[in-house]
């Protein structure tokens, strides 16, 4: 059955701090800690793009893991901000990294939800092509698109991108998704030149629509939200994450939360978490993922170690 | 459903643990003045909202910021 194998990751080093903006946005150090859960945010270079950050990534998966690059039959990068409209940008990385000629290319258009939804696509993907090992990056720098003078968007999202190993022979599998789209809602959260994001209707759709999701995936694997042993739900921001762990019932100290240093890392937040704790998941023991954002849309999964 | 009275708002703050002392309110009062952020705000709209079945516009929003505004405005999308 084909699942993670492995997870690289790679945070900017240069971080910009949220505490020498109180002033500004008219706002305290306790909002800050305890509402947005976001320090400091980590930012790019102005001149990298999305494809660099992704061989930074791919830099540290190759220090965690041994695996022969003629092996990859499959690269996909999960951004909505691409090195360029065309071509794709794992197109750029498959060349920058060397990958083969039979090496399959493709960018999924997603935001917060898109961790999930490519796990399943990209999983889906390589098993019908009989396929046994694939690369599964996240790359989203936002720090393009912000606003820097918008208190809604300014001192939330972080840079960061995230490299999935994924293998016909993995252990970490998922045994179920539930997907979902709220296309009517997408002005809520659009890049028009710059970032706009209503957060009032955001927050409203989030607490509404992940537990739903959540529920309803859980019902389906006939699970109990206590059969699940960690629970990794999109960073969105402290307050979103409390929000719906409370409205689940979900015991607190199951719900990893670790946005503080880096920020809103969009489809690369899940995968980050993920990478920290990878060594650490037992036989049996479940994991429940859930990604939700832009779009509107939203993707809820249960991994499963072996 | 019968007239909504402030203290069904004020339950719902209570739940949602918005506010560490509900009593301590004062029911005339912008909620925003009395030291509640902009995310807790939403959140009492968000569930007064569910609780009752109505949507709150992002235009009415100006005229709620005290638990009597509230009170009245949901009378008024209730009884409508």
């Amino acid at each position: 059955m084909t699942g993670i194998l492995q997870i690289g990751i790679y945070l900017p080093e240069t971080k910009v701090s949220n505490l020498d903006l109180l002033e500004k946005f008219e706002t305290d150090e306790n909002f800050i800690r305890d509402k947005i859960g976001v320090v400091s945010r980590a930012q790019k270079l102005p001149e990298q793009k999305a494809s660099d950050l992704c061989i930074k990534a791919f830099e540290n998966l190759q220090a965690k893991i041994a695996f022969n690059l003629e092996e990859i039959e499959c690269c996909a990068v999960v951004t909505q901000n691409p090195d360029f409209n065309i071509p794709h940008t794992s197109a750029i990385v498959h060349g920058a990294l060397g990958l083969p000629e039979n090496c399959a290319c493709f960018d999924i258009s997603l935001g917060c939800s898109g961790y999930v939804y490519a796990l399943s696509v990209v999983i889906a993907f390589m098993q019908a092509n009989d396929m046994k090992k694939g690369l599964l990056f996240t790359s989203d720098p936002y720090s393009d698109i912000v606003d820097v003078n918008d208190k809604n968007t300014a001192l939330i999202f972080g840079d960061g991108a995230t490299v999935t190993l994924l293998g016909a022979d993995a252990t970490l599998i998922p045994i179920g998704f539930d997907f979902g789209s709220k296309g009517a809602g997408y002005k809520n959260l659009i890049n028009e030149g710059k970032l706009f994001m209503n957060g009032r209707a955001i927050f409203n759709f989030t607490s509404t629509i992940v537990p739903i999701s959540v529920n309803k995936l859980l019902d389906k694997l006939q699970l109990n939200k206590e059969d699940i042993d960690r629970w990794y739900l999109h960073q969105g921001s402290k307050y979103i994450v409390d929000t719906i762990s409370m409205r689940l019932g979900l015991e607190r100290d199951k719900v990893v939360f670790d946005m503080y240093e880096y920020g809103n890392t969009i489809s690369s937040s899940i995968p980050i978490l993920l990478s920290t704790d990878l060594e650490f998941f037992k036989t049996g023991q479940k994991i429940g993922l859930s990604g939700f954002g832009v779009g509107l849309s939203w993707a809820s999964a249960v991994l499963l170690k072996k | 459903m019968g007239a909504v009275n402030t203290t069904q708002i004020l339950d719902i703050i209570e739940k949602a643990n918005l506010v560490k002392d509900t009593h301590a309110l004062d029911h005339s009062k912008s909620l925003r003045e009395q030291g509640m952020d902009s995310l807790d705000f939403s959140a009492v709209l968000f569930n007064v909202e569910e609780v009752f079945g109505i949507v709150i516009p992002d235009s009415d929003i100006d005229g709620l910021q005290a638990i009597n505004d509230i009170v009245a405005y949901v009378n008024t999308k209730l009884s409508n």
